[in-house]
């Protein structure tokens, strides 16, 4: 069930950065740590993109793909038993005592996120590290990203954040003689 | 719930009993580590946000570690038999299988001589092993061990005392930052953190390498060279900036024996060869050169593979040349860490000489040693041939923990702890000596590296020589370390207070070898420095390399490593891959004079046309690649054509 954004709190979200990705994939085993999974499911994936041509030489990103946390998810208007919710502050997560494991909303899903457990027979994804956010703790692939290209905030603050980053390169710029 | 603005909120959400700050030891970085325990068992761990230099990062490996602890193949208990064809016979008496190895040592030893033993160890990953290896070595009368970071006494360089060093968080103080067949964003993402961070910054990142890297793909300027001729670009730069208009020769005239024979050598070297060699233009290199000659201050970071080839001694003597290292942010920063062999006293330990050559000795015939004491995975990353090596010894002592080649191949079987396992002294890339507490207790039966040696070393009689031996048979380390560090380099460490605040660094920059000014001059003839010309029918250039983590090799007890590597593929760029008519993701054939494989095809532009690159051991740097239902014949005949 969709909750509706009533309340007007702010919401935080999963920023990921492209330019300083470095497809190490220590967001990724950080996150099948904290969430103790078999090997099998990703709940984030870093796809590595290249190297294709550009102008006379080549460019490779890195973009670590995840659970978007949809408005208006599919996976939840899908899910059969509500095991599928958005939670107030906009994480999307499955509750493990009502998923029955049936991958409807795997299908749903138009990027294919939710996977199946295999050890529990329950779908895995990205819940937002919810446990830890209730909690006050960043997101584990957050903290354990080697050149923050990962960022859990809202977005005011991530604006505020690209703001101070862009004063800082304007403070190192010198005037040119 | 808590919807205040998040920033960076470290912390673990799982019941734990205890926590342990300690360091990370897979690799030289040596990032801090935060341990959570609960019941004994570790719950959780997270970088450490105190640390200064991985403020609270880790790589992958850094977290895959914890499933090898507790993998039920995890061996244990000691082990022996008498040929490579049965199986082991396990025991839980780890004392009674030390005094077996004593008995076989000896009769060994009276029978062929002290030089009949030969032992491998690598300090980088296990010093107290190492440490203990080296010791024991000198008192069995061992004139050299082997080690994949050799002492280098026969190379032409400079003390590295007289080479300014800086750790990896002064990176974001260059202006230029100068990578050389080094790709720290897969094999060491955490220090890499900084190089972006100098980049965001305004140093320009340069990276020059044959793969296009995940390193080369965040940098300002790129430089594709043809494999294995990184330390020849050095030449060519030192070339480039010694005829560059308005050099200044006064640290050359002040520093170097014989400056102008030396300036003569690089004279002699013609562009032409230059050019072909590395597959470059003198205008690309000129370009590097003009960036580099720049403002300081100036970072040059070297692969682990150019210490293994010609002319490694050529980024000191250009960081001397230039001067570069007066101010922080500057220098030379080779990945492969430091030689700490030169940290051993001197007359303590023989020499040491490079595993290579001890392989290249036994394909030769040249090996007379009747038995071989290695340590962990050794044969699988160390020894390239370990067929060879292994086929005409009496005794092979494995001395690890997994079921690995090195166990395949030991007719006996010592059970080592892990690094988590024990609280022990490290050394890191950044020259820093740090003290790493334990997280966990071992499983009963194994030992340390320190026992290992010291137990031996009792058995022999030599308790006196080997300092630091209790009467449990465990080892004190700290009294060891004390006897065999250079006083000069180590002295004014309060080990009290190394050890009461692990992960802290107690000292930098010590002493590497004796003084020197002697500069590495240019070969006479640049063929001597240039890769191996291709040998039909092997027309690929090969790259043992990791493609996306620094854990081949493991994978197979770290489950979650193993997911994210590649381990089995084979990187061909697409104008081969579509001579040998191989599809992306195909199952194809790899095969090298030593041995053929299967891989799988992963068809990029990251390696350059004719060559190829995988974690797959080929054992040699030359191979051919074939569809599985054709014969290599065959595909010869597509790729000549």
């Amino acid at each position: 069930m969709i909750q509706p954004d009533s309340d007007n709190l702010p919401q935080n979200y999963l920023w990921s950065d492209p330019a300083r990705c470095i497809g190490c994939c220590s967001c990724e085993v950080a996150c099948i740590l904290e969430h103790d999974l078999p090997p099998g499911p990703r709940p984030i994936r870093i796809i590595q993109i290249g190297p294709l041509s550009h102008k006379d030489g080549l460019v490779m990103t890195f973009q670590p793909a995840s659970c978007l946390h949809c408005l208006a998810p599919a996976c939840v208007e899908a899910c059969p038993t509500g095991a599928m919710h958005k939670r107030i502050d906009g994480l999307v997560l499955s509750d493990p005592d009502l998923c029955i494991g049936c991958q409807t909303c795997a299908i749903a899903c138009p990027f294919g996120v939710p996977m199946l457990n295999p050890d529990k027979g329950k779908i895995s994804k990205c819940d937002g590290c919810a446990a830890r956010v209730d909690q006050g703790l960043s997101p584990a692939c957050v903290l354990t990203c080697p050149t923050e290209a990962l960022s859990f905030m809202n977005p005011v603050m991530k604006a505020q954040k690209a703001r101070e980053r862009f004063s800082q390169g304007i403070r190192q710029l010198k005037p040119k003689r | 719930m808590d919807h205040r603005l998040f920033d960076r909120l470290p912390g673990t959400r799982k019941a734990y009993d205890r926590k342990i700050k300690t360091i990370c030891q897979e690799c030289a970085v040596r990032c801090g580590l935060v341990a959570y325990l609960g019941q004994g068992k570790i719950v959780d761990i997270h970088g450490d946000d105190d640390h200064p230099v991985s403020r609270g990062r880790l790589c992958a490996r850094g977290m895959a570690f914890i499933q090898g602890i507790d993998h039920p193949a995890r061996i244990t208990s000691s082990a022996s038999r008498r040929t490579l064809q049965v199986p082991f016979d396990y025991s839980e008496d780890g004392e009674k299988a030390l005094d077996l190895l004593a008995d076989l040592l000896r009769k060994i030893k009276d029978h062929y001589g002290p030089e009949a033993l030969q032992i491998t160890c690598d300090p980088a990953s296990d010093l107290d092993f190492a440490f203990g290896a080296a010791r024991f070595a000198a008192l069995w009368g061992l004139s050299h061990i082997y080690s994949p970071s050799p002492s280098r006494k026969d190379q032409s360089v400079f003390s590295w005392a007289d080479l300014p060093f800086y750790p990896c968080n002064e990176w974001t103080r260059s202006r230029s930052l100068f990578l050389v067949e080094a790709d720290p964003a897969t094999t060491h993402p955490v220090a890499f953190g900084w190089a972006l961070e100098a980049r965001q910054r305004g140093s320009k990142l340069i990276a020059a390498d044959c793969r296009f890297t995940r390193s080369m793909a965040k940098a300002d300027k790129t430089l594709r060279l043809k494999p294995h001729t990184g330390n020849i670009l050095g030449l060519a730069l030192m070339k480039m900036l010694l005829e560059r208009p308005g050099f200044d020769d006064v640290l050359i005239r002040t520093r170097f024996l014989e400056p102008e024979k030396w300036q003569r050598s690089f004279e002699q070297i013609s562009w032409e060869d230059l050019e072909n060699t590395l597959g470059v233009s003198r205008r690309s290199i000129t370009e590097i050169g003009e960036l580099l000659a720049g403002k300081q201050p100036i970072t040059i970071i070297t692969g682990e593979s150019l210490a293994d080839l010609s002319g490694y001694g050529i980024w000191s003597t250009l960081m001397m040349a230039m001067g570069w290292g007066n101010i922080k942010g500057s220098g030379w920063y080779p990945l492969n860490g430091t030689n700490l062999w030169s940290v051993v006293k001197d007359k303590e330990i023989p020499d040491v000489k490079s595993i290579a050559e001890l392989v290249r000795l036994s394909k030769g015939g040249g090996l007379s040693a009747k038995a071989l004491i290695y340590s962990g995975n050794g044969l699988v990353d160390l020894m390239t041939s370990s067929e060879d090596l292994t086929r005409n010894l009496d005794l092979t002592v494995c001395f690890g923990a997994f079921p690995d080649l090195g166990w395949q191949k030991a007719r006996m079987f010592i059970p080592s702890i892990l690094w988590a396992e024990k609280s022990d002294l490290c050394f890191s890339s950044d020259r820093q000596l740090l003290w790493a507490e334990k997280i966990l207790d071992p499983p009963a039966g194994c030992r340390s590296g320190l026992d290992f040696w010291g137990g031996l070393a009792k058995r022999f009689g030599w308790t006196e020589s080997f300092p630091g031996i209790r009467e449990d048979g465990s080892t004190d380390q700290v009294a060891f370390y004390q006897s065999i560090l250079k006083d000069e380099s180590f002295k004014g460490i309060n080990w009290e207070d190394l050890k009461s605040s692990p992960g802290r660094s107690a000292a930098l920059l010590w002493t590497h070898e004796e003084p020197k000014t002697d500069p590495m001059f240019a070969p006479e003839e640049l063929a001597s420095f240039s890769p191996g010309q291709e040998e039909t029918p092997f027309p690929l250039a090969f790259l043992r390399i990791p493609l996306v983590t620094r854990s081949t090799g493991i994978g197979s007890y770290w489950p979650w490593a193993k997911q994210i590597e590649a381990e089995e593929a084979v990187q061909i760029h697409p104008e081969t891959a579509k001579l040998l008519q191989i599809e992306n993701g195909e199952a194809v054939m790899i095969s090298s004079p030593a041995k053929t494989l299967e891989a799988r095809a992963w068809i990029t532009r990251m390696v350059l046309p004719g060559m190829a690159a995988s974690p797959l051991s080929l054992e040699s740097d030359r191979v051919m690649i074939y569809k599985a239902d054709m014969t290599p014949e065959e595909a010869l005949t597509f790729l000549s054509s």
